[in-house]
């Protein structure tokens, strides 16, 4: 039986049965749909992820810690390991110094180092904005004007404070419409102001320190400070290799006089004698991904205590792929389904056929030939499935894509691709599903072969 | 082998054996048919007609006894082979007709050249031949359900020598026929083996119908043959 007409034979044969062939391709179609859905929206969540820290740079910095700060934040991790060489083992000889301190010295020395582009210490503390009877609650980072200039954030509007403006800052977009003002330009020249917290000095008063006890308030306070804003950054600029947005930007000169609690360490509230003179954290940008290893070298050869985030990039593809495993599995529930009705459907096809099939033997149909009609049939029920399940898949897909996108601008986020369909997805998705369709397919096609003529003659 | 010993059975017995039955379908029958004639077989419901054109079909294994057609065992052969030997040295017609009702007629007697892997063209050629043969030209793309029972007899018989057989096996093809549709579908089966030198083997209960168109009648009872009749000796 030639393959044209085996084809030909398995779409005549089941459009005799119109309803039928649609419900069971359809339970196909559901199956590949919610297979192809659940990866695409796996392949776009690790696309995005990846892209997104490619565009905002994250691949690109690394994070010099103080010794002290480094050593302690990995006592505190959960995966501690007491077995770990460089933990366990008492440092080398002549090793033994807690590393160069954190300050403006070292910061100038590492800039210097060939592939570094820029070098700041990270900053961050919370603030409260107030503008025009609205408050939001956010970040504050201090940044100097040249680091802000070096491309790491990016303006929409206004320009660059400098690093003598007293009480200049450049504010995020997303702040902006959370605090209303809809127009980058209109925020130009406005005057914020923002509130810093810091520890209650009223504590000393018995009766406030007394409700605090009982607490019902917490020992800070608040602060106000007024600003202008210079200019407003896009959604680029992260502020550093922490992942954290900062909405607010202030020059070393303008963020001096506030007082403040600095969050970019707990650390901070208990400072090593030498940590008190200078930085916790630096975060290091180098020119490409191809200086890391070379810069981190030299950064560890003076003895400092180094992250950087692409160490973790073969942690973060197991994770992709313990998600790619996991949403597989829900989608795999979906094809069994399917495939019990592609087995249900074929069996009862040939309960239907039985004399049929009696018919071809007598005149000639080998086994062979039987199996091949009905294993082609169930191909092209996996074909058609596989078809449609993609359309589908990539229909509900935009559906959702869009929904979700409307809910996430509405809150500041950027527009995202949370589903995608590489060229392998789709071309898979159809062979999977026809492949499928022929497990499916094995036990009513053996059971068609084996029909004896005789018996399937006299049938009615 | 020869012409007049051409399908030899030898001892052919055909035992269906249930759980509790033991059924001799066939009981040691043995047959010298000649080539290029036409065979009667008659009998009581039961006595193993069609039995035996099963087993000379290779539709059935005999579960004693032998087979040969042209001096070849069918009765050893396999699988494989019995399907080939169906396709290509035998045509068979039933009672019923057996016709595929979702297929037109064209694709009915087209249905064993598919399996051949001839080309689609080829298929048509033949099928529109045949049919044009048998007075149904403009009955070819009608389904089975839409054709009259001579009609559809008719069809039967052109599926059945659409692969040019040597063999043509008919398992009572006037049962579900009036006298004249009777007479004219048994006038075109003879007129079909005188011209192109088919063995044809019939069962029919119509012993006037029989008598006027085979060579020979064979008599069936209980799975052995009773009495043979030879009536005409030229081919």
């Amino acid at each position: 039986m030639r393959i044209t007409d085996s084809i030909s034979q398995a779409f005549l044969n089941l459009r005799q049965k119109k309803l039928r062939t649609f419900l069971t391709t359809f339970g196909v179609v559901i199956g590949i749909g919610a297979l192809v859905c659940m990866f695409a929206f796996g392949q776009g969540i690790q696309q995005s992820i990846t892209e997104n820290f490619e565009k905002m740079e994250l691949f690109h910095y690394i994070t010099v810690f103080s010794a002290t700060d480094r050593q302690s934040s990995r006592f505190d991790h959960h995966d501690y390991d007491p077995d770990e060489p460089d933990l366990a083992e008492p440092p080398a000889a002549g090793d033994d110094s807690p590393g160069p301190i954190l300050d403006d010295a070292l910061i100038e020395r590492i800039r210097r180092l060939p592939g570094v582009e820029t070098v700041f210490a990270e900053i961050r503390f919370p603030i409260l904005v107030r503008f025009g009877g609205r408050e939001n609650f956010c970040l504050a980072q201090v940044l100097d004007a040249e680091v802000c200039r070096s491309g790491l954030l990016q303006l929409r509007a206004g320009d660059y404070y400098s690093d003598q403006d007293p009480n200049g800052l450049l504010v995020r977009d997303s702040l902006l419409r959370r605090l209303r003002i809809r127009d980058p330009q209109a925020a130009l020249g406005q005057t914020l102001e923002l509130c810093s917290l810091r520890i209650d000095l009223g504590i000393l008063n018995p009766w406030k320190l007394a409700a605090i006890w009982r607490g019902e308030r917490l020992p800070f306070s608040t602060e106000s400070y007024r600003f202008q804003v210079r200019g407003v950054t896009g959604r680029s600029g992260t502020g550093g290799a922490v992942p954290i947005r900062s909405d607010v930007f202030l020059s070393p000169r303008a963020a001096r006089p506030i007082k403040k609690i600095n969050l970019t360490s707990l650390r901070e509230f208990f400072p090593s004698p030498d940590q008190a003179r200078g930085y916790s954290t630096l975060s290091v940008k180098v020119a490409g991904m191809e200086d890391i290893e070379t810069v981190q070298g030299q950064l560890d050869d003076w003895h400092l205590n180094t992250f950087a985030l692409i160490d973790r990039l073969e942690e973060f593809k197991k994770g992709f792929l313990f998600m790619d495993m996991f949403l597989f599995a829900i989608g795999m529930i979906a094809i069994t389904v399917a495939a019990l009705g592609i087995i249900n459907t074929m069996t009862m096809s040939i309960l239907e056929r039985y004399k049929e099939i009696g018919i071809m033997k007598a005149v000639g149909a080998a086994h062979r030939d039987v199996k091949t009609i009905f294993f082609f049939e169930c191909g092209a029920i996996g074909l058609l499935g596989g078809l449609f399940g993609l359309l589908l898949g990539i229909a509900v897909s935009l559906i959702i894509n869009q929904v979700i996108n409307h809910f996430a601008v509405q809150q500041g986020n950027p527009y995202m691709d949370y589903f995608r369909f590489p060229a392998w997805l789709c071309l898979g998705g159809i062979a999977f599903s026809i492949l499928i369709s022929l497990l499916a397919g094995i036990y009513p096609t053996y059971r068609a072969a084996a029909v004896d003529p005789v018996v399937a003659l006299r049938h009615d | 082998m020869n012409d007049a010993s051409w399908i030899i059975t030898s001892d052919l017995t055909k035992v269906y054996q249930t759980a509790s039955v033991r059924l001799a379908a066939l009981q040691g029958v043995n047959l010298r048919l000649g080539r290029g004639r036409f065979i009667g077989i008659t009998g009581a419901s039961g006595s193993g007609k069609s039995t035996l054109l099963n087993l000379l079909g290779g539709l059935d294994r005999p579960t004693r006894g032998t087979i040969s057609v042209a001096g070849e065992s069918i009765s050893g052969l396999g699988r494989r082979e019995l399907s080939l030997y169906r396709r290509h040295r035998v045509g068979m017609i039933f009672q019923s007709f057996n016709l595929i009702g979702s297929y037109t007629a064209a694709d009915n007697v087209a249905l064993p050249l598919l399996f051949d892997g001839v080309p689609k063209k080829l298929r048509r050629q033949r099928a529109a031949a045949l049919l044009e043969e048998m007075g149904l030209a403009d009955r070819m793309h009608h389904r089975p359900a839409e054709l009259s029972g001579g009609e559809q007899q008719r069809v039967a018989i052109a599926r059945a020598l659409v692969n040019r057989p040597a063999i043509l096996l008919a398992d009572e093809p006037t049962g579900n026929l009036d006298s004249k549709t009777s007479l004219r579908i048994v006038t075109q089966l003879a007129h079909m083996q005188q011209g192109q030198n088919l063995t044809v083997l019939m069962i029919s209960h119509e012993q006037a119908l029989l008598k006027m168109v085979a060579h020979e009648i064979y008599c069936l009872e209980d799975g052995r043959i009773i009495e043979q009749e030879t009536l005409r000796s030229e081919p």
